[in-house]
Formats: structure tokens, sequence, C-alpha cells
């Protein structure tokens, strides 16, 4: 059963790959079924996008993904390698910045450089790099606490870059930011995914920023989790989040997403 | 997250959200008002004795500087300062170095710790002032009596508060961590012992007070010398203005100590104090 699993895998070559995937974990009151039976495939290069109401089981997804957790039954793999522990070169990130407090900007981005084994010699030019990149240069001293939410989200972002994904996994990165943070953050997410394409699963309850990000989006049904949707976004890119929520395309999106999900979606309110 | 030991310390969960300013003496008028309220109380206390009731039982402010100068003039009390600091220092060290590995090992064998946790409260809610006779017995009124009386008061601060800080570590961070692959000593570096540092620090401020505690009480059940001694000394010859000398001296003592490691914390926990 692995072995074809992984012919096909290797035939198809998606990054990643979800067959018939659940998991439960331990409550006090039992076992609980977080993720029911779960197909999934993310190609190169491709940016899915997971929607559900909140606590839903789209987190213990990528977290199974990422090997944090592990499936109860299914098979995971990345790039054709069965998930037993965090697999190479998936970058995770969080909707909490997780940054370490103690070290400046530099430092923190430097952290995914020397996990992903760059040579000292070269950290310094890479960070330069990434500070530009995510237009942080002028903070490069500063620490985690003297930070505004949203730039401490875009260090994180630097942090997982840095690591030199090809994978990344983000469970509701821009989540806990304001609306206008949110926005600016998916267009810094795309303008960089777009020089350098990576494949995303990007975890979201909001879903304009679902549509405006992604290749295709997922819909997840109230725990346990189960796809009961699926939307391929025919928009063109680049795209400018602005002239987006004008064209009725999008409006069409978020309307056939919006009924997917039903009208008890607790997200909705 | 749950509080440190002491009720009057506070460490962030992870250097976010509003910090009160850790220097509180820094503003002019609480300087000012702090000289006047104790001006006023020297004041009062001075008038007090002698025509509210015989000096004898409270003595006098300036009586007690005069000692005070005299003690300094005398040379005598580096004798006893020099006991007193040099008993409670080692002890609170030796606390610290013993201190920290356990609560480190407390909290990574969760089973060893639940198995030996009654015996660890035990020990800690035992008034370990009781213990200064067999100290006494077993190291004599050396130096080392006093030096364990002090390790004994403050070790379990630090086993406490490390134990804590450890498993207060931010899971998140960690998991990160294990998700771009991080060796556990990388983990360890990057992560653990930062986050523990402010639960040091606070152990350390925790620390003085009680290390000065072990030293005084060693000296009180039997010494030669020290501030405990001094005092004890004066107030058998009924000598109210040598007890309140040897407090005054105590308290200078503390406050020092204390402002040491408000200096050693603000610079190790830099992070922490940095505001927009």
């Amino acid at each position: 059963m692995a072995g074809r699993d992984e012919m096909k895998v290797a035939i198809e070559a998606p990054r990643i790959f979800l067959d018939n995937v659940s998991i439960s974990y331990a409550t006090p009151r039992g076992r609980l079924l977080a993720v029911d039976r779960v197909n999934l495939a993310v190609d190169r290069a491709e940016f899915v996008v997971l929607v559900g109401p909140s606590g839903c089981g789209k987190s213990t997804i990528l977290r199974a993904i990422a090997g944090l957790n592990a499936a109860e039954s299914g098979s995971i793999s990345v790039d054709g390698k069965l998930v037993d522990g965090p697999p190479e070169h998936v970058g995770f990130m969080f909707q909490r910045d997780t940054l370490l407090p103690w070290l400046t900007v530099r430092g923190n981005i430097a952290v995914g450089l020397e996990l992903a084994g760059v040579a000292p010699a070269q950290r310094s030019s890479r960070i330069a790099d990434l500070l530009a990149l995510l237009r942080l240069s002028e903070f490069q001293d500063a620490y985690p606490a003297q930070l505004s939410g949203g730039m401490r989200q875009r260090v994180s972002l630097g942090r997982m870059l840095a690591y030199q994904p090809g994978v990344m996994l983000m469970d509701e990165p821009f989540g806990a930011l304001d609306f206008q943070t949110k926005a600016v953050m998916g267009r810094e997410l795309l303008r960089i995914w777009e020089t350098e394409r990576r494949s995303i699963l990007f975890v979201t309850h909001d879903i304009e920023e679902a549509v405006a990000l992604a290749d295709r989006v997922l819909v997840f049904s109230p725990r346990p989790a189960r796809i009961v949707a699926e939307y391929r976004i025919e928009l063109p890119r680049p795209r400018s989040l602005r002239s987006l929520r004008a064209s009725p395309e999008f409006t069409a999106y978020t309307s056939a997403i919006w009924e997917a999900l039903g009208d008890d979606d607790p997200a909705a309110a | 997250m749950t509080a440190p030991l002491a009720s009057d310390e506070t460490i962030p969960a992870e250097g976010s959200g509003p910090e009160k300013p850790v220097a509180s003496g820094s503003n002019l008028s609480i300087w000012l008002w702090r000289l006047g309220l104790i001006a006023g109380l020297l004041l009062i206390w001075e008038f007090a004795a002698g025509h509210l009731f015989n000096e004898f039982w409270s003595s006098r402010p300036s009586l007690i500087a005069e000692r005070f100068l005299a003690l300094f003039a005398s040379g005598e009390i580096w004798r006893h300062l020099g006991a007193t600091v040099s008993e409670a220092l080692l002890g609170l060290l030796l606390a610290a170095a013993v201190g920290t590995p356990i609560g480190i090992a407390l909290a990574k064998y969760r089973r060893a710790a639940e198995i030996v946790d009654p015996f660890v409260m035990g020990l800690y809610g035992l008034p370990r002032v009781a213990l200064a006779p067999m100290f006494i017995l077993w190291f004599g009124i050396s130096l080392l009596a006093k030096v364990m009386m002090s390790f004994s008061m403050v070790v379990f601060v630090f086993i406490l508060n490390v134990t804590e800080g450890i498993r207060t570590v931010d899971t998140d961070m960690i998991d990160l961590m294990r998700t771009m692959r991080a060796p556990k000593s990388y983990v360890l570096r990057k992560v653990t012992i930062p986050s523990i540092v402010p639960w040091l620090m606070a152990s350390f401020r925790i620390g003085i007070g009680l290390s000065l505690v072990g030293a005084v009480v060693g000296e009180l059940i039997g010494a030669n010398r020290g501030l405990g001694w001094y005092v004890l000394r004066a107030g058998g010859q009924l000598d109210t203005t040598g007890v309140f000398t040897g407090l005054v001296v105590l308290m200078l003592v503390a406050m020092i100590a204390n402002h040491v490691v408000f200096l050693i914390e603000r610079r190790v926990l830099h992070w922490r104090a940095a505001t927009r």
C-alpha cells in the first residue's frame, strides 16, 4: 500500500500528499476526532488555502504535515517521504509570532539560517537581503517587544524564508492582525511568493483573504474536519487586492465559499 | 502563566505587552518624597525619645548615627560586615549552583518530580531555623555553618522557580524549533536557558533577603562576629543604640545588594525593558 503510494507520488510529484488521513486527540472526556479521512495534494509552487470554521481541525492538519502531531490513520508525505517527525525543508508559521524575545530582528532571522545550515560567512549578506525584502532593514537591531504585531509577523516570515523551505505551512499567520495590516501582509506574501515560488498551505477563516491569495481553496466542515468543497481560483496573477475586491469574479468566489461553509458557520460573525 | 514565588515579582511570558518601568527611583519628585518621609520619621523619633518615653527603649537617630560613624572610624564594622556578607553571599551562590540543576532536573523528569514532590515541599515548609542546632553540631561555629544555614534558606527558591520557569517555556517556540529540525542542544541554548533567566533573576532578588536571614540566624545561634552577632551582643548588654545600628547596617546591605541585582537584571534582561 505504502509502496504504491510512493510510486504515485514519484510520478505526480506533489510536494504534500495526504492519503485518507484521520487524526484524533485525547481529551479528558475521551478521544476526539479532529480530522476525518482527508485527502489532499499540494503541487510544487502551488498556493493552497484551507478555510473552515474556527477550531475545525485545519491547524491539526498543518501540524501533522509538519510532523508535530502524528496521524492516527492514513499517510502523509512531503516530497515523497512519509512524515514521521518533522520533515526537511518545511517552514511553519503560527498565528502568534513565536519570535525569541531575547534576540533582535537580525538574531531571530539568523535562527532560520543557522538551522538551514547556511555557512556563517554567508549569513550576514543573506540577512541583509531578507531584511530588504521584508522592508525591515531599519529595525534590524530592535527587539520583538519594540515592534508592532504586523512587524513581528514580518520577522517571523523572514525567519521562515531564511530557513529556505520548499514547503511553507502557515497557520492563520495574519489572523491576529488588524484589517489593514492583514491586507498589507497578504500583499507582501504574494509579492515574495511570486518572485520565489514555493508550495504554500495556508490556513485561515477569512474567506476574502483565502480567495485573494489562493490558487485553490479547500473548504472544511466543522469538526471533525472534512473537505466539503474545493474551488480553483482562476484570477489572474499578479493580483492587486484592491482591484480584486471590486471584480465580480472575486465576489462570485467569496459568495460560493460562504455558501459552502453554511450559514451556521461560527466564523461568519 | 504562573507567577513566581514572591508575589511582588512579575515575569513576562515573552516580553510582550505593556511593561511597567522597572526603575522606580528615577523620578525626582519620588526621591524628594522619600527624603521628606524618612526625615520626618527620624525627627519624630529623635524628639519622642527622651520626651515621650525613655530613650533607653528606642535609642535615638543621632546616637545611632554617632555609633554608625564610630564603627566605621574604628574599622570594627568590617569584621562584622565582612563575616555576614560573605556568609550570605556564599550561601546564595551555593544555592544557585545547586538549586538550578535540581530545578532543571525536576522539570525534565516529570515522574521523578512527582515522586519527590512531597519531600521537597516538606523540606521547603520546614522552618529551616530549626535546623540551626544541627548545623552548629555538624559544622561548628565556623563560616560553613552560616553558609549552610543561608544555603538552606535560599536553595528552594531556586529549585521551585527554575522548575516553574522551565515548565512555562512557550511550547509554540519549542514546536517552531522542532519544525526546523533544531537539535536539542540548540533549543536548550536559544530557547530554554534564556527563558529561565528572568526566573533566576527573580530568585536572586528573593534570595538576597533570605540569605541574610540565614546568615544572621546562624550568627544568633553561635558565632563570635557578624552583624547578627553584634545585634545579639548589643541586646544582651541592653545597648539599644547598638541593636539599631546593627539593624541599620543590615538594612543598608540588603538595599545595596538589591540594587546590584537590579543593575545586573537591567543588563541581562535588556530585551524586556525595551519598549517602543
